[in-house]
């Protein structure tokens, strides 16, 4: 009686570490902050229907990220660098309010992290 | 006078621009498979650079993932980015293009190459993931805008209107990144 509770026991420990293995595949996705997830939804959302550039946007004669559609982007850019620590303060000042400052920002803090987070990935294993 | 003139020309295009990091997000379930061309914003449009094997960039690939295309110079790239290119396709002239290593002295950071092109499009055709079977009708030239050398649009939709792509710069200072985006 007392080995079969063994075995059962040992079979339930085995069970459980399989199932660890599994939760322990990590990728940059899944291991975003919700800062970063916002950030890359910014991103993507460019590509809405509704985000699309506009005929008098297609019309411009510059390769520039439209101020409409960057707009899409300052939102996120923003929360992704206050979740730094970077004060509201800090950041008016060291950006002037600038949209393409706010977002070249973000996506060096953004960048970093994903490497970071690769990183981590990597020395976990 | 015309050859200061000249002179002077090469050296404001020089200060004008260098390269520019290249970032490539691939939103969609297809794979991206094509080309991307850097080259000089000013005719006769030399010189070109394009990679010498093709790219391909996975179904969903993109900074979401962790797995974009990103390409801080035509050096760095080989040992920074996840799609690293061996060698680059260098055109000075029509007549004119050979096979340079990604390390060339002319392609670094500051080389005649780097400081002379920015990236400027792309030629592409998506195919179903990890197959080589085309998608029909999400193939397409795409410059970015104001290009005088391609003048391609720098926005396509598939006829469906299910699937887009774009090219388009975000600039802050000196600091130039060119993306090119798939939907």
């Amino acid at each position: 009686m007392k080995k079969l509770f063994l075995s059962a026991a040992f079979a339930a420990l085995t069970l459980v570490s399989c199932n660890n293995e599994g939760s322990a595949v990590n990728t940059v996705e899944t291991m975003k902050t919700p800062q970063m997830e916002n950030f890359d939804k910014a991103f993507k959302s460019l590509g809405d229907p509704q985000n699309r550039p506009t005929e008098e946007e297609r019309k411009r004669n510059t390769s520039e990220l439209s101020e409409r559609r960057k707009a899409l982007l300052v939102p996120a850019s923003k929360e992704l660098i206050l979740s730094t620590g970077v004060t509201e303060a800090e950041l008016t000042r060291k950006t002037g309010g600038d949209m393409s400052q706010i977002i070249v920002w973000a996506t060096q803090i953004y960048m970093q992290k994903s490497d970071e987070i690769r990183k981590n990935i990597k020395s976990d294993k | 006078m015309k050859k200061i003139l000249s002179i002077l020309g090469i050296a404001a295009s020089m200060a004008a621009y260098a390269q520019g990091t290249l970032v490539i997000n691939n939103y969609t379930i297809y794979d991206y498979r094509g080309e991307v061309i850097a080259h000089n914003l000013f005719a006769p449009c030399y010189p070109r650079v394009v990679n010498n094997t093709p790219i391909i960039v996975p179904a969903n690939s993109n900074t979401g993932t962790g797995t974009q295309l990103q390409y801080d110079n035509f050096r760095d790239q080989y040992t920074s980015s996840l799609y690293p290119m061996a060698a680059w396709s260098v055109a000075t002239s029509p007549n004119s293009t050979t096979i340079r290593p990604w390390d060339h002295p002319a392609l670094v950071p500051g080389g005649t190459f780097s400081n002379n092109t920015r990236w400027g499009m792309s030629k592409f055709g998506m195919v179903y993931a990890g197959t080589n079977n085309n998608v029909v009708g999400f193939n397409a030239d795409i410059a970015i805008a104001g290009n005088p050398c391609y003048t391609y649009s720098d926005f396509f939709t598939t006829p469906s209107g299910a699937n887009s792509a774009e090219m388009f710069t975000i600039t802050s200072g000196s600091n130039v990144t060119t993306y090119l985006q798939l939907y």
